[in-house]
Order: C-alpha cells, then structure tokens, then sequence
C-alpha cells in the first residue's frame, strides 16, 4: 500500500501537538506540579536571614506560626511579572488568615533599581535582596519563579517552578494554611 | 525504515524535543557557536568575521536591545590583543515576539539561528602569524513558563595575519602579544 508522505507527517504533527496540549494540560491540573514538590514536601524549610529593601534583616523563621509563600523571582524574569499582581492580591486575601508572601530577588540589579520595579509593580509583601547561598540551601533556584509553600511549623508543603496557575497557588496556600500550628508571630 | 515514515519519525522527535523544553526546569537552555573557520587578514585591512549562534528549541534569550530596562540584553565582549582592533560589531535585530506568560507586551528576541558579525583589523604593526581571540556571549535565556540566570558562553576564534605592503618610511614594531 502507497502511503502519502505528507498525509503521515499531517498526523504525526496532529498527535504529537495533542500530546503536548495534554501534557500541559496535566501540568495545570497540578498532576506534575505535586510530582516537583514530592521529593521536599515535609521538610523543614531552611533558615535563613536577608535584608529586606528597607535595610531590615528579616529571619524566615520569624514567621513561624504563619503560612510563607517563598518566591524567588528576579526583575529580568518576565514569568516572575505575572504572578507579582497575583501575589498582592493574594497576600490582600489570605493575609489576615495567616499567609505572608516573601519574594526573594535573585537579582544582580542594584537594591535602588529592585526597589524601583517593585514600585511599579505595586507590591505589598516582603521583598528581600537574595544570596546565592540562600539559593543553594533551596536546591540552586536555576529556574525563576520558583515559589515554595511553608505551613505554620516552617515545614515545606509544595514547590512549584516556572510560572503557574493562580488556582494551583491558591490550592497550595489553603494548604500551607491548614498545616501547623497557628502561633502569634514573633517578630 | 521505510522512507515514509521519516517525516513521522523525525515530527516526533521535533515536537517531544520541543515539549520537554517546555518543562520549567526539565531542561536546561543553552546557546551554542558553532566552529568558525581561521579568519584571513593582510594587516593594515579589515576582514569580516561572522559568528553563529543556536538558541536550543524551545528557549528564547533577548536581543542586544531589550524593550525593558530590566531586561538583560544579549551581549558579545571580545578581548583581542590591542593591536587587532575589533569595529563595527553589528547584532541583528530582535524578533518581536509575544509569550503566554505576557501576551500584550512582544518581547525583542533571539531563538534558533542568529549571528553577530564584526570586522577585524590587524594593525600595521602587527608581526604575521596566528592569533587567537577570545571572548564571551552573555545572555539569559527564557522559555514559556520560567527564566534561567544569566549565562556565559566562551567566544574564540583564530586570526591569521598576512603581511601586507609595509608602509613607506616605517619600521614596523614587534607585536607586544605572543603568538599562539
């Protein structure tokens, strides 16, 4: 039987575009998100003390009692640009419950410039001048945003890298919420 | 195989390639040169060197002029013995391209193929003989979902200097710089 070369490459093109929409699809649904965070789920988040843009030193363990959304983010990363509005809503939202959104920059950038985007983007949470050595502490950070969700006992409930859906991130806040003891702060 | 179903075969390989790319973290991006023929030069003359660039499928990094200030702009820098002057180093123009992760805002773009050309000099004073130039491609690459921190490729390529009509009167000096 004759097969039609370019009919073949027609299908092979459908298919494999079927499954990569598929694929991604999984991936918002959070199928391959919850396989990311497997191998930290539970464990202590790692301590850590950085300067915030006020010239604060913010211990991470200070918000102990509290659920922490950590996100490393830097002001070159467009993905990092999306979920910034998200987070100022979010912190608006579940703030009063407990959740205290932290954005680490990873930057090279100046703290002035920092300061000057985080400006412009309207931000609301805390914002600290990153250290490589923090990074290295959360696996190397060598994908921005990476974003890892703290219960209340400092315990990591869920990473997430790359840019993800606002209701993958509501999910997991609920989640670091529900964990842990709530405490009064400490700060 | 038979030959019809190597366009599927090879659909496959490009589309798979292409969605692990897309998986933050899954593959790390990368930019390659590839290998660039010894440049023939007679020194007082200028020759053109072009150099060739692969962005890996999947990825993009930005152009030599990002639309953001913030943006960290793909940048070539040479360091050539001071007596082979490198001019007129010419980037091409970025594609504008939109991303999911900003539709309304077309980013200023390398992906795939792109080269940087420059002219080469070698001055009169130049000895003739081999010369190798090194420098290094900064830039910082992004695909749909996730950005990667900035990175840097080695840059190097061999200048040959052929000795050209001496000029009147002159005595030319020795090169300050060793041969290869």
């Amino acid at each position: 039987m004759k097969r039609n070369p370019a009919a073949l490459f027609f299908v092979a093109a459908v298919v494999a575009a079927m499954l990569f929409v598929g694929f991604h699809a999984a991936r918002r649904a959070g199928g391959d998100a919850s396989a990311d965070s497997l191998d930290v789920a539970g464990k202590p988040a790692p301590d850590f003390t950085l300067q915030s843009l006020d010239g604060k030193n913010i211990q991470l363990s200070s918000y102990k009692g509290q659920a922490v959304l950590l996100n490393f983010w830097a002001t070159w990363c467009g993905p990092c640009k999306i979920e910034m509005p998200w987070f100022v809503e979010l912190q608006k939202e579940y703030g009063p419950q407990g959740l205290q959104i932290v954005g680490v920059a990873m930057d090279d950038a100046s703290k002035e410039e920092i300061t000057k985007f985080v400006k412009e983007m309207g931000v609301n949470y805390t914002i600290l001048l990153g250290k490589e050595a923090v990074g290295q502490e959360y696996g190397g950070v060598n994908v921005l945003p990476t974003t890892f969700f703290i219960d209340r006992d400092g315990k990591i409930v869920a990473r997430e890298f790359g840019l993800q859906s606002r209701s993958l991130f509501v999910d997991n806040i609920k989640k670091a919420l529900s964990q842990g003891h709530a405490v009064q702060a400490q700060k | 195989m038979q030959m019809t179903n190597k366009p599927l075969a090879i659909a496959l390989l490009l589309v798979t390639s292409c969605a692990l790319a897309q998986s933050p973290g899954k593959k790390a991006p990368s930019v390659t040169m590839a290998p660039v023929e010894p440049v023939t030069v007679t020194r007082g003359k200028g020759g053109a060197v072009s150099l060739h660039f692969r962005v890996a499928s999947g990825f993009h990094i930005n152009s030599n002029t990002p639309k953001s200030e913030f943006l960290i702009p793909t940048a070539l820098k040479m360091d050539a013995p001071t007596d082979i002057v490198l001019t007129k180093l010419t980037y091409p123009q970025g594609a504008e391209m939109s991303f999911p992760f900003a539709p309304n805002e077309p980013l200023s773009v390398y992906s795939g193929d792109f080269t940087v050309s420059m002219t080469v000099r070698p001055l009169h004073t130049v000895q003739p003989g081999k010369y190798a130039i090194h420098g290094d491609l900064k830039y910082q690459a992004c695909d749909n979902a996730a950005c990667y921190p900035p990175k840097h490729l080695p840059v190097d390529f061999e200048v040959k200097v052929l000795k050209g009509a001496t000029p009147a009167g002159k005595n030319p000096a020795q090169s300050p710089h060793a041969h290869r």
